[in-house]
């Protein structure tokens, strides 16, 4: 069965449209990652899903219900938590879930409920007190009462601290276990790697790529960023790397160059700089992550305008042909944070 | 029943609300003082509980605080939630539209009623001691009248707060439900009748009759013309009799017929 199935789905507000044409399907049982940049239209999608917000155009079905008829069945098996919420200031955690178990017509044990998401200590306390993360764990409490077929979650990890942001994937990952199918956006990549079968990345309303995790990577896995640390090099030296076979980009960066290689052209690139009587005082790789691939697809203009670099290996980088998006080996505009970009620290 | 989990929700919230808490003390407090400046001295034993209820309190405190009640209450139901977000997870679980609006007139009607008996006890305290010939009766008759006053201005607040995308809208629509109802309505309609003499001519029906309708179509005006029949012993019999099934019928126009305007609105609006 098919848990969730968007076709042609299109949202436009007065000002702008949010969601361009959206055919999305997840399968029952996947856990889902749906990652774009704050404004992509994650949420707007998350609302038409919950029949808070009509499309204009297309069909959207939920548990194979449409939701625009079957809103309040569809939400009877559905876990969610929603982003931008409030809490009931008045009222205490243990109210708010037992609200969520008494609309559900569930049987769940609200303290239960309250312990799984490390809040069985704040249970009496007026929700009005709470942190941003303990209202976002008190969301997902009342998300998982009466084990629901499918769980939505809208940014799950805001306000969580990385412990907090690492029990949520263990709760998501038990779910999923359970068999739930969970469908999760984020615009943090290593919350999704950990956790998803899948992903698919929305850009301006429109989804630029979907693939399993595994995919992603081998899509951008032949290529590898070579940095090298050669104060010397003159343009000379850099025209001779570029012209390697393999090299598809070369930028410097003050002392350093930073070369997008395949990985068998490394020693190519050390061998060529040395002919050109450049010293080369220290030279890392690193495997290009999910992170140069998701920003490659977000920030497309800066993207684009490496895109004249690429060369024939382009075509074999290119996850969705029938999308103009750039190259993603090639993205060496975006200010990239190395120390999450890094091999070993995303994964 | 998702509507009765959307009421006991709200009822939850409401009793547990400061200003409702403020304005019950204050309610109770001046009626007692009431109560107790207009007791007769001396010996005379006739002022009674219905004179005191019908003639100083009734119109001059409940026929003014409880619609304020009323408002308060229920201008921040709907409006209040889509504005701060809770509506989110509200809606979230498996509540309609059609449950939220109804629930919330529910749930938070059923707070005010609550209020306005809690906020008679201290009256009736003052009563009992007071050289009055104390009728429990009449008395917690009339606390029924009073609450259902107050729950018909909690549905039209309802109402209007399900219509409002944003919270200053419905605090706007509050403050003019209780200026029209309570403060212009005889003014308004007066003006409207003589205004419009030509046209009601034309219609089956004399000008009185259209002013004593225009009359108990202000839910106000109808409490005070049913609870004035109730203390006279009179109620739905008596020359006013077809008046008082006006009134009525018009508490009950009024209490159901905003909460389903806005929930036309409000079912339609994105969210």
């Amino acid at each position: 069965m098919t848990a969730i199935e968007l076709r042609g789905v299109t949202k436009e507000f007065a000002d702008v449209t949010a969601v361009r044409d959206l055919d999305l399907t997840v399968e029952d049982g996947e856990v889902y990652g749906f990652l774009g940049p704050n404004g992509a239209g994650k949420s707007t999608t998350i609302d038409v899903l919950l029949d808070l917000v009509r499309p204009t155009a297309g069909a959207v079905r939920v548990l194979g219900a449409d939701v625009a008829t079957d809103g309040v069945d569809i939400r009877r098996r559905t876990g969610v938590l929603p982003d931008g919420f409030s809490v009931y200031d008045r009222l205490s955690g243990r109210k708010h879930v037992e609200f969520a178990v008494e609309s559900k017509a569930a049987d769940d044990d609200p303290d239960a409920l309250l312990d799984r998401v490390g809040l069985a200590g704040a249970a009496d306390r007026a929700a009005g007190e709470y942190s941003k993360g303990m209202r976002q764990r008190l969301a997902l409490a009342m998300a998982l009462v009466g084990d629901p077929d499918l769980l939505i979650l809208d940014e799950p990890s805001s306000g969580l601290d990385p412990a907090g942001a690492k029990e949520m994937r263990e709760i998501v990952r038990a779910e999923a276990d359970r068999g739930a199918t969970v469908f999760f956006s984020s615009h943090i990549l290593e919350q999704v790697d950990a956790v998803c079968d899948r992903v698919g990345i929305l850009r301006d309303g429109e989804l630029v790529a979907e693939d399993s995790v595994e995919g992603l990577r081998e899509a951008v896995g032949g290529e590898e960023t070579l940095e090298v640390a050669a104060a010397g090099a003159d343009d000379d030296a850099v025209a001779a790397v570029r012209a390697l076979a393999g090299v598809s980009g070369v930028s410097r960066d003050g002392d350093e160059l930073v070369v997008n290689c395949a990985s068998d052209a490394k020693t190519d690139v050390i061998a060529a700089l040395e002919d050109a009587g450049v010293a080369v005082d220290d030279f890392h790789t690193r495997e290009a992550s999910l992170e140069d691939l998701f920003l490659a697809y977000t920030e497309g203009d800066a993207a684009e305008r490496d895109a004249d670099a690429a060369d024939s290996d382009s075509a074999s980088t290119e996850p969705d042909p029938a999308h103009d998006e750039p190259d993603a080996a090639d993205d060496a505009g975006p200010p990239h944070d190395d120390s999450d970009a890094t091999e070993g620290v995303d994964r | 029943m998702s509507l009765t989990a959307v009421a006991r929700k709200d009822f939850q919230e409401t009793v547990r609300s400061r200003g409702m808490l403020v304005l019950v003390a204050l309610f109770s407090l001046l009626v007692s003082a009431f109560a107790f400046a207009v007791r007769p001295t001396g010996g005379s034993e006739q002022f009674a509980t219905e004179l005191l209820l019908s003639v100083f309190i009734g119109p001059f405190l409940v026929t003014t605080l409880v619609p304020l009640v009323g408002v308060v209450v229920g201008y921040d139901a709907v409006s209040g939630e889509r504005e701060s977000g809770s509506l989110k997870l509200l809606l979230s679980l498996p509540h309609s539209r059609a449950d939220v609006v109804l629930g919330k007139v529910a749930g938070r009607g059923a707070a005010l009623a609550l209020a306005v008996f809690a906020g008679f006890l201290l009256p009736a305290l003052v009563l009992i001691v007071a050289p009055v010939v104390f009728n429990a009766g009449a008395f917690l008759g009339y606390t029924v009248f009073a609450a259902a006053l107050g729950v018909a201005f909690v549905a039209i607040a309802v109402g209007c707060s399900a219509a409002s995308a944003i919270q200053r809208r419905a605090l706007i629509g509050a403050v003019a439900i209780y200026v029209l109802f309570v403060l212009l309505w005889g003014a308004i309609t007066g003006r409207l009748v003589g205004a419009a003499g030509p046209v009601v001519d034309a219609l089956p029906l004399s000008a009185a009759q259209l002013r004593v309708f225009l009359r108990v179509s202000n839910p106000t005006t109808a409490v005070e013309v049913l609870s004035t029949a109730f203390l006279g012993e009179q109620l739905f019999s008596g020359n006013s009799a077809n008046q008082q099934l006006s009134a009525a019928a018009m508490l009950v126009f009024w209490t159901l017929a905003p909460p389903l305007a806005g929930l036309l609105k409000f079912d339609a609006d994105d969210l």
